[in-house]
């Protein structure tokens, strides 16, 4: 094993145990593991927008390429800066115009296309399906159908405030809460999955730097961290 | 002491003790794995039988559109997928949205290529990082040469074999989505299915996995891995048991915990008599 990588896993240890010391409670190594992931995030974000977008889309096209065609952009992106200028602020206007108008003329059909139209077009399906033998078939995906479809007209039933929600109306609206709490469990359910996996990610790696190949690095920064909480402890107390 | 008095002293138990309590329960599965079995979802089933059916030197769109907070999800997708297509021999165009993702996708997509021994701009090629959000999707429907001049590695994309023939989105013959959020599987779907027509399958974070289901539902996306269990079914899928299948005894383990926590927690507060609006005992 090289050197980098026996480095590179002794800092992910360090840090990712850095972050998980606050679930003992906020703490010196904790803020010390939180800053030095906003500082390296910015900077990496700094130099990837630099090295992939700055000079291999803008200036090497442009200077040795000569597509002058990207000066437009250039110049739109330049004018932004003048908003530390008071005396030429107001030119940054003409790009938020360019921004605001390419992007809702760009999103706004695409966005009612997919999650309207579409979305109306997959709720408005038949309940039942007709052999050519003139039966009729009500399976597992005509339930479903029908599940949707009372579900979607339920729901825009409880959100319908135009109404009072008395009688019919409101044992529709109810069926509807249901119907949202059923959902917002599925997600909850699902938030959690996804935070344990997280975590399942993060011992499996820390399990994997405990070993001789890595120099136990999880172990021996355990030990660290713990030894340099209790003198924290300490030194506050 | 009382079983009011005791179930309200549980409720107000270090919270603590249960964070140990689930660490431990993550650590032992990793340990000592169960080997619970992994059941195949048609949805996950959809991408696997996608990629299954297209020829040999079908051009598969690759977009590892997360950073590595979102790597314990997203990374053992990439690496089945990469497996997949480069098994199927299929040319494997890989591009991200997110620019803080860039080295980790480049150095997965390289590993896995030799791993299969492929040839960088023959077989598979790294784009690199789109900037623009949906303007780099949409940038590529109408050029991808235009929206990536040079590949990450600097080379001319006009010039390599393995987009020969791709003038734009069109030429894709299914392209995937590995998304943390925005930009992501949505904004492919929203700029570039919609509007160029290639068929689009995806693999998000399990936090997203609801709010793709009514595209699945509706064949906006032919197919969906959601979350650990969607890297883990492809897995089986491929009968290649990896971090996701090893990762799911774990998660089987805590899911059991939290169900435990949920059940004890609503058993002590309905002992407590806390639902009746009875004050709180302070033992």
């Amino acid at each position: 094993m090289n050197l980098e990588t026996v480095l590179g896993a002794w800092v992910a240890t360090g840090l990712s145990l850095f972050i998980y010391s606050f679930l003992y409670k906020d703490n010196p190594f904790f803020k010390l593991g939180e800053h030095i992931f906003v500082g390296a995030s910015v900077g990496y974000l700094l130099v990837i927008t630099y090295h992939e977008v700055m000079l291999k889309k803008l200036y090497l096209p442009l200077i040795e390429q000569h597509e002058w065609r990207l000066a437009i952009p250039l110049v739109l992106g330049l004018l932004l800066l003048a908003r530390l200028l008071p005396r030429l602020a107001w030119t940054s206007r003409i790009t938020f115009a360019f921004i605001l108008g390419v992007s809702s003329g760009v999103a706004i059909p695409r966005q009612l296309s997919s999650f309207i139209l579409q979305q109306i077009q997959g709720t408005l399906k038949p309940l039942v399906t007709i052999s050519p033998a003139g039966t009729i078939n009500f399976g597992l995906a005509e339930l479903n159908t029908v599940l949707i479809l009372i579900g979607v007209v339920s729901v825009l039933v409880y959100f319908f405030f135009s109404i009072e929600h008395t009688g019919n109306v409101r044992r529709c609206a109810r069926v509807g809460i249901y119907f949202l709490m059923i959902s917002f469990g599925a997600a909850f359910g699902y938030t959690v999955m996804a935070r344990m996996s997280l975590l399942i990610g993060r011992f499996d790696e820390l399990v994997l730097y405990a070993t001789p190949e890595y120099g136990y690095a999880t172990v021996v920064l355990l030990v660290a961290i713990v030894v340099g909480l209790i003198w924290w402890e300490r030194q506050t107390v | 002491m009382t079983a009011r008095e005791f179930a309200s002293r549980m409720l107000k138990l270090d919270r603590r003790i249960i964070f140990m309590l689930m660490g431990v329960v993550t650590l032992i599965p990793l340990l000592y794995p169960l080997g619970l079995p992994v059941r195949v979802s048609p949805e996950a089933y959809q991408v696997y039988e996608t990629l299954e059916k297209l020829p040999e030197r079908s051009v598969l769109l690759l977009s590892l559109d997360f950073d590595p907070a979102s790597k314990p999800e997203l990374y053992p997708m990439t690496v089945s997928l990469l497996r997949h297509a480069f098994q199927r021999n299929l040319r494997v165009v890989t591009m991200t949205l997110w620019p803080a993702g860039t080295s980790m996708a480049e150095s997965v997509v390289s590993r896995l290529a030799q791993e299969a021994g492929k040839e960088d701009g023959t077989d598979y090629v790294f784009l690199g990082y789109g900037p623009g959000e949906a303007n780099a999707i949409i940038g590529m429907g109408q050029s991808l040469s235009a929206a990536f001049p040079t590949d990450y590695a600097g080379r001319a994309t006009a010039e390599l074999p393995v987009l020969e023939g791709v003038r734009s989105l069109r030429d894709i013959d299914y392209a995937i989505s590995l998304s943390a959020g925005f930009p992501g599987l949505e904004t492919w779907y929203v700029y570039g299915k919609e509007k160029y027509g290639f068929e689009l399958g995806g693999g998000c974070t399990a936090v997203s996995a609801p709010k793709f289901y009514p595209l699945l539902q509706t064949g906006q996306i032919n197919g969906l891995l959601a979350g650990l269990r969607g890297a883990a079914e492809y897995e089986t899928l491929l009968h290649q048991a990896g971090k996701a299948t090893a990762g799911m005894d774990a998660q089987s383990a805590m899911h059991f915990l939290i169900i435990g926590l949920i059940v004890v927690c609503n058993v002590f507060y309905v002992l407590s008599g806390q639902h009746r609006g009875r004050p709180q005992i302070n033992p």
